[in-house]
């Protein structure tokens, strides 16, 4: 389900956070799914148990999913918040093809609404 | 629990460990490294309560480890060169073991020699150096141990082998909070695998860090600036540690939080800035260098 790049420079648990993040985003994980144990994960990826808990409580104290005791993780239901962080990202990436135009010479003028960000 | 505190030890006149400190949380899994005679086999020998120190403490579980033989039932080690006598089988070397150890579990043994393909009739002293491995491995494993040392546990091992092997620690660690110390070469398994690095030079901890913080203090940064003349300004402002130039590219390495000296870079304008985490191995050649062993243009 998830791949890691051993040979990449990016520490671990965040390839794991970003990779969860995107799979959750996308909808394949989907909300109130429960997520694989820390065990299962850390064996699946020959990582250590306490790199995938690291990624996992990153993930819990950003909202995308939540802990029951005893039980175990699963994926949080409140999209929203999921969401607006998914729109923060895609209007951060525009902006740097747009920063990229501008020092080609193109001027542009833009608006984004849904009051997330303004220009 | 692990705690060590300014533990030394001579041999004859040598001082092989000059104050070595650790500390190794249960659960964990705790890497050393170090250059070739640096101290780390001898260390792991205190560690067992093989070797005692001239001075120093080693307290496992808030207890010395030197002739608590309670302790060292719940401790496996794997060493470098597994020891057999030169009749036995690896059944006959089991049947040892399990003489040995109290904590000895039968059907962890047969599983191990499931995963490993190991037929236990074969001579030890007949095995290639990977398969001596592979046995010593499942040796120390089928103890059930509260905590496994390893000492250069992946070297001579396929890369079949080394997975199978991690596979077990990793389910150990996970399932029972196993508490793992391993010295190796291997940089980058060993920076995938462990929680806390300890960088041993001389007989002396140079670094005890944890991963993250060793590999992400540390920043290569490619830069070209605006002004070339204002570089001596801006290198003074940052905690340098070493310092190219290939053409107009600027390369350094600089410690410190990333957000503040990108912020002080980008004051300095410049048309390039490029930044690279560190591996494991290039914060080890980095520390290494700092301490004298700079790798020198080398021609025979």
């Amino acid at each position: 389900m998830l791949q890691i790049d051993y040979e990449s420079r990016a520490p671990i648990y965040e390839q794991l956070v970003d990779k969860i993040k995107n799979l959750i985003v996308k909808n394949v994980l989907k909300p109130n799914e429960q997520m694989p144990t820390v065990r299962d994960l850390a064996s699946n990826l020959t990582i250590n148990p306490n790199t995938v808990q690291r990624a996992y409580r990153i993930l819990e104290e950003n909202g995308y999913i939540y802990s029951v005791t005893g039980k175990g993780s699963f994926v949080s239901e409140k999209l929203d918040l999921i969401k607006e962080d998914q729109i923060k990202d895609e209007i951060g990436k525009l902006k740097v093809v747009i920063g990229r135009l501008e020092n080609l010479g193109v001027h542009i003028e833009y608006k984004i609404k849904e009051g997330v960000d303004e220009k | 629990m692990i705690v060590v505190k300014s533990l030394t030890k001579k041999f004859d006149d040598d001082v092989i460990l000059n104050g070595i400190n650790m500390n190794v949380k249960k659960g964990s899994i705790y890497g050393i490294i170090g250059p070739n005679g640096s101290g780390k086999t001898t260390l792991l020998n205190h560690l067992v309560g093989v070797y005692r120190q001239d001075s120093g403490e080693i307290v496992i579980n808030e207890k010395n480890i030197y002739d608590n033989a309670d302790q060292k039932q719940s401790m496996a080690y794997m060493q470098d060169e597994i020891y057999a006598y030169p009749q036995y089988t690896i059944k006959n070397m089991a049947g040892f073991y399990k003489e040995m150890y109290k904590s000895w579990d039968d059907d962890r043994y047969k599983k191990l020699k499931e995963i490993f393909d190991i037929d236990d009739k074969k001579r030890i002293t007949k095995l290639s150096k990977g398969m001596k491995k592979q046995v010593a491995f499942c040796f120390a494993l089928s103890k059930t141990p509260e905590i496994l040392i390893m000492d250069e546990p992946i070297d001579g091992l396929d890369p079949i082998a080394r997975r199978k092997l991690w596979n077990v620690v990793i389910d150990d660690v996970a399932k029972r909070e196993m508490t793992v110390i391993i010295s190796s070469h291997n940089l980058k398994e060993l920076e995938n695998m462990c929680d806390t690095i300890l960088i041993l030079d001389k007989g002396k901890s140079v670094i005890e860090r944890s991963i993250e913080d060793l590999t992400q203090d540390v920043h290569k940064i490619q830069y070209v600036l605006e002004k070339p003349e204002l570089e001596d300004e801006l290198i003074g402002w940052l905690n340098v540690i070493s310092k190219e130039k290939m053409g107009t590219i600027s390369v350094i390495v600089v410690k410190g939080d990333w957000k503040g000296i990108e912020q002080k870079m980008n004051e300095y304008n410049p048309v390039v800035l490029d930044k690279l985490n560190l591996t494991l191995e290039e914060v080890f050649i980095h520390e290494m260098e700092g301490l004298g062993y700079a790798i020198k243009n080398q021609t025979i």
